[in-house]
């Protein structure tokens, strides 16, 4: 047989057997796993991906499970806070960076009391729906998320808004660790190459609730600091609302509250972040100082990109939910199998708690 | 027996005749991993952000080898899986492209009416990138079918180009001395034009088959479904920044890159060679 010849042959004969032992890999997990599909949307275009058919359920943040339940388009299959109760969503962050500087501790100390002043402001608004302030927090959620009126305030129903970060909190972070160090996402040797030696001591050392404590002894500052802080944020997260609040100018008398305290907080991105990684690659670049994101996304940013932040206060619990089809056949996850549902990005934490729900009924999580 | 010996014989006399080659295209390898330890060590020294994104090579290596026996963190899937799935809508977008592709630079090459209709649909698409048809194509021939429109659409211009150059550059004296000794208007195209075409098709087809390798890792990195696939690997496992899987991944693009790009390579030879070109 001639050189060229078997060369060829060689060749084609590799790339069948190759791409068929493959294929044949693919159709068999098909047909024989006991899975769930996923697929990676971002979460304003879900609903718009539940309505063609591609895809048979998502989980999302707010406002986007409540825009598809007040459009009667969709149903709730379950929050994710029937999955974990009270689960850390949002937090915020501070680059390490940031707080070495000259004034990086005080001006942290500043931005976490105007968090904490602006979710304070929130969670009042909330409590009475007929005030002017109820009205008045609809109207900058409206405009911060895209989405009308009805949807935020329904929304808004279903996120545990907050600030600090207790012993369940912390436990909860430890979960997630733990998590992704076991399914290898985080190796053992970045892990303690990161100087850590255990992951309680992890959470012990990057959740730092000093700057909440310390909120307490903040004023109101009368002249602005001359440091110019850069804020990274999720696109019409409303978790992430207290950001927004503190920012807004024209609600409070034409001064905002991150100005009450001297703060001069533009946003590095106007419109918002796509993903939770890219609010830290942002911290990452020196692009921004603080950032509003989800728990997940931060502590694999921090331990295997060496992203250094540390995480100052919590922004919201709960608040994420499985929507389907308000026709739709799916009651239950058991009913998930075999479907295709989006998740905002593997590293969010919609995404993990979906992981956590299906794993207890022994349902694996897989790319559709 | 035979067939060893013939390959044993076969490597040695590739190796006689290309040693040259080797010990530089060697030498080169060995700068360039050297160069990159290097790259890493002083990232790593530094203890910056950039170090998680430069792995050292050994740690590319290991990662690239776990992932053909454990599934790849983050899109949790074993290579192959995500090979097999690139592969197919390579195969699938291209051998598309290069079915339309192929006649229809036949027919604008040859005839004038077919290049005046064709040639200003041609030059008002031919420039637009590919992915910038993404959003589109995911709209409209949906997740399984939107990336390998991508990639149709990557693969047909260079084709279709270099057919249309081949047909024109075919020699007029060479169809004159055919008509001349009587070869009817099928055998002037199946023995001339064809012949005279086939190294410019097959350039358009290599080029092609390099788009469409971007195209799909592109494609790839939007929302798809239907196995993931390379590209969708990439984007995921720097979401969760475990870079010694990233570049694994590039590694296996190349390596598919290289072997479609062989394939394509053995096939043209092969080619002149039945149709007595060499």
């Amino acid at each position: 047989m001639e050189k060229k010849t078997i060369v060829l042959s060689v060749i084609i004969v590799a790339v069948l057997v190759v791409g068929g032992i493959a294929a044949a890999l693919l159709l068999s997990n098909k047909s024989e796993r006991r899975a769930v599909y996923f697929v990676n949307v971002v979460p304003s275009n879900m609903e718009a991906w539940l309505a063609v058919n591609e895809s048979d359920a998502y989980i999302t943040w707010e406002p986007f499970a409540s825009s598809a339940t007040v459009s009667g388009d969709g149903r709730i299959l379950m929050w994710t806070s029937e999955i974990m109760p009270h689960h850390p969503c949002c937090v915020v962050v501070v680059s390490k960076q940031f707080l070495s500087s000259d004034l990086g501790p005080e001006l942290t100390k500043r931005f976490v009391k105007a968090h904490i002043e602006a979710t304070e402001w929130m969670l009042n608004a909330l409590s009475d729906h007929q005030s002017a302030n109820y009205t008045l927090l609809v109207n900058m959620a409206a405009d911060f998320t895209d989405r009308s009126a009805a949807v935020v305030s329904e929304a808004m129903g279903h996120v545990e808004f907050g600030y600090e970060m207790n012993a369940s909190f912390k436990s909860a972070l430890e979960e997630f660790t733990n998590m992704y160090i076991n399914d290898g996402w985080i190796t053992n040797e970045t892990f303690h190459n990161r100087g850590y030696t255990d992951v309680p001591q992890f959470v012990d050392e990057y959740v730092n609730e000093s700057y909440v404590e310390a909120a307490g002894t903040v004023d109101p500052r009368s002249t602005m600091f001359d440091v110019p802080i850069r804020l990274a944020y999720l696109k019409g997260d409303l978790h992430q609302m207290a950001q927004a609040v503190a920012r807004n100018a024209t609600a409070f008398g034409g001064q905002s509250i991150f100005e009450k305290y001297g703060l001069d907080v533009t946003p590095s991105l106007e419109s918002g972040y796509a993903a939770g990684g890219d609010v830290m690659n942002a911290i990452g670049l020196d692009e921004a100082d603080f950032g509003y994101l989800g728990a997940p996304p931060s502590i694999l940013k921090h331990i295997n990109n060496n992203v250094e932040t540390v995480i100052v206060a919590q922004a919201n619990s709960e608040g994420s939910a499985i929507v389907v089809g308000v026709n739709s056949d799916i009651h239950s996850l058991e009913d998930l199998i075999g479907r295709t549902i989006a998740t905002p990005s593997v590293t969010s934490i919609q995404h993990l708690l979906l992981k956590v729900a299906l794993e207890r009924l022994g349902i694996e999580l897989v790319k559709a | 027996m035979g067939q060893t010996t013939a390959f044993g014989e076969m490597f040695r006399k590739y190796i006689a005749d290309h040693f040259r080659r080797i010990l530089l295209g060697a030498l080169a390898l060995a700068i360039f991993i050297a160069v990159w330890y290097f790259a890493s060590w002083r990232l790593t020294e530094s203890n910056g952000v950039l170090a998680s994104y430069f792995p050292y090579p050994h740690q590319v290596a290991r990662a690239f080898l776990a992932s053909f026996t454990s599934p790849i963190p983050g899109p949790e899937a074993y290579m192959l899986n995500l090979a097999a799935a690139s592969l197919e809508r390579v195969l699938i977008g291209f051998g598309i492209a290069l079915a339309i592709s192929v006649p229809f630079g036949m027919l604008m090459g040859a005839f004038r009416t077919f290049e005046d209709l064709g040639k200003p649909i041609v030059e008002v698409f031919r420039p637009i990138p590919p992915i910038a048809w993404a959003g589109t194509f995911m709209f409209a021939f949906k997740a399984f079918w939107g990336p390998i429109a991508i990639v149709f659409v990557g693969a047909f211009f260079p084709i279709l180009i270099n057919v249309i150059f081949g047909v024109r550059s075919v020699d007029p004296v060479l169809m004159d001395a055919a008509k001349t000794l009587g070869a009817s208007r099928k055998h002037v195209f199946t023995k001339v034009i064809v012949p005279s075409t086939l190294p410019y098709m097959m350039t358009g087809i290599k080029v092609g088959l390099g788009v469409a390798w971007m195209c799909i890792v592109a494609a790839e990195m939007l929302p798809i479904r239907g196995g993931g696939g390379l590209g969708y690997a990439i984007w995921t496992i720097s979401d969760i920044g475990r870079y010694d899987y990233v570049y694994s991944v590039m590694i296996m693009i190349a390596i598919l890159s290289i072997l479609t790009a062989g394939v394509a390579g053995q096939i043209e030879q092969r080619l002149y060679k039945w149709m007595g070109m060499k």
